[in-house]
């Protein structure tokens, strides 16, 4: 009766796109953050390589942040 | 004739209740972005109007699910959901006046739950769909939003702990922009489809589309409207109060807490759970207060969240009842709604005089 009830499967779907998404992209967008502030930091210490390095790993993960939202906007509004 | 009356004033009423919706909400969506200086409140909640407007476009899972899964649409009148409408519209009021904070989504669900046994019966329910896809969410969400928040802030800090916070909180707010933007998005793409969705079971009712029918173009772009015009009218009340109503945090707690809570409601939206998006945004803002200080979060806040969800549904419900019931004494015809919608609209200027003359702030039920 509670199984057929209960929307297993939808509901255990959000819960794993809720904390994918929310913990994922919070956590890429301050690596986003880090890798700016590394980056500054490493240039005033003339390391330019270490500093490059950093920027990219930044750059990287603020473009996971943005396409995990467009592929989030696709889906919704492919249904 | 009589019908096209009712039907009349269920449309209205109901994008009425949006406009309400929105109005109350604004505060949820742009209070983050304010209280941490990421956007200045009047381009926070023109952004936030727009995205409103934008997300109600988005999907349609929502308003199925109101009018199809939550009463048997086949044997529902429009004085039903008007009734149903009445019974949202007067608790949503009652809550506002005492300055409790509960869901004007669940206040929607139960007054239409309570009209439709009023009038039929539990045979009208649909046992599977209001739990399944109502009561059930309506618990997960907010503590799903409050886990991805906490998690989601503790990981941050472990990442920028060490950097400049000058750097940290500039970032942040620059996010802010995108994770406010998200937010409204999501407010609008659920709370307006519960709109959609109730004007869909009405015109279902009345017989002008077939039982298995989508909302039409012009009831997803009617509540849309009235959405982000309360979005946008409540603003400007907002700002005179932002400073008072708003719970300190810094950038990156914001950052999550909106982060949390637009995932969990577009994740939601997605799979067609009406959710109380007040709950879940006020779950997100709990959860990045409480990873950081336990003695943060406004425990008591929660605690009246609690008690507000809990009468919520029956309250509600209960005012649809009796107010299909008295519509029933005037007959099947007109009267009885054009009656009470009279009764209604002298009531909410008699509230609006009475708030404004004591010169309370707007605290509000939410979506």
């Amino acid at each position: 009766m509670i199984a057929t009830i209960v929307h297993t499967d939808e509901l255990l779907q959000t819960i794993a796109a809720s904390v994918v998404a929310g913990i994922g992209v919070t956590f890429a967008f301050s690596v986003g953050i880090w890798g700016a502030g590394q980056f500054i930091e490493l240039s005033r210490n003339e390391r330019p390589v270490a500093a490059t390095a950093a920027l990219a790993m930044g750059g990287l993960a603020l473009a996971c942040v943005a396409a995990s939202i467009v592929i989030g906007i696709i889906v919704m509004t492919s249904k | 004739m009589d019908s096209e009356i009712i039907l009349i004033l269920v449309i209205g009423m109901a994008l009425a209740f949006d406009f309400t919706n929105g109005f109350h909400d604004t505060a949820n969506v742009v209070a983050t972005s304010i209280s941490t200086g990421a956007a200045r409140p009047s381009v926070a909640i023109g952004f936030a109007a727009i995205l409103n407007f934008v997300g109600a476009f988005i999907s349609i899972s929502v308003a199925a699910t109101v009018a199809k899964d939550v009463v048997d649409a086949e044997i529902i009148t429009p004085t039903i959901v008007f009734a149903g409408l009445i019974g949202a519209i007067a608790w949503n009021l009652i809550t506002w006046y005492f300055g409790l904070p509960s869901s004007s989504s669940h206040a929607l669900i139960g007054g239409v739950v309570g009209s439709a046994v009023a009038a039929v019966g539990f045979d009208a329910v649909i046992t599977e769909g209001l739990v399944g896809k109502v009561l059930i969410p309506a618990v997960v969400a907010p503590i799903l939003a409050f886990l991805v928040a906490g998690a989601a802030i503790g990981l941050s800090y472990r990442v920028v702990g060490k950097q400049r916070p000058g750097i940290v909180t500039r970032g942040y707010q620059y996010g802010q922009i995108l994770s406010g933007g998200l937010l409204a998005l999501a407010h609008g793409t659920n709370d307006a489809q519960k709109t959609m969705g109730i004007i869909t079971l009405a015109l279902i009712a009345n017989g002008s589309l077939g039982a298995d029918a989508d909302p039409p173009f012009w009831v997803i772009a009617s509540a849309a409207t009235a959405i982000a015009l309360g979005t946008y009218s409540g603003g400007w009340r907002i700002i005179k109060t932002t400073g008072t109503r708003i719970i300190k945090m810094d950038a990156a707690q914001g950052f999550s807490a909106q982060g949390a809570g637009a995932t969990v409601i577009l994740a939601s939206t997605h799979f067609g759970f009406p959710l109380s998006t007040t709950h879940v945004i006020n779950g997100g803002i709990m959860g990045s207060g409480a990873a950081k200080r336990l003695s943060a979060v406004r425990w008591g806040v929660a605690g009246n969240i609690f008690v507000a969800w809990l009468l919520t549904l029956p309250a509600a419900a209960a005012i649809g009842g009796l107010t299909y019931g008295f519509t029933r004494i005037f007959g099947t015809g007109a009267l009885g709604p054009v009656l009470v919608t009279l009764m209604a609209l002298s009531l909410v200027v008699a509230a609006f005089a009475r708030r404004a003359q004591r010169g309370a702030p707007v605290t509000a039920a939410g979506g």
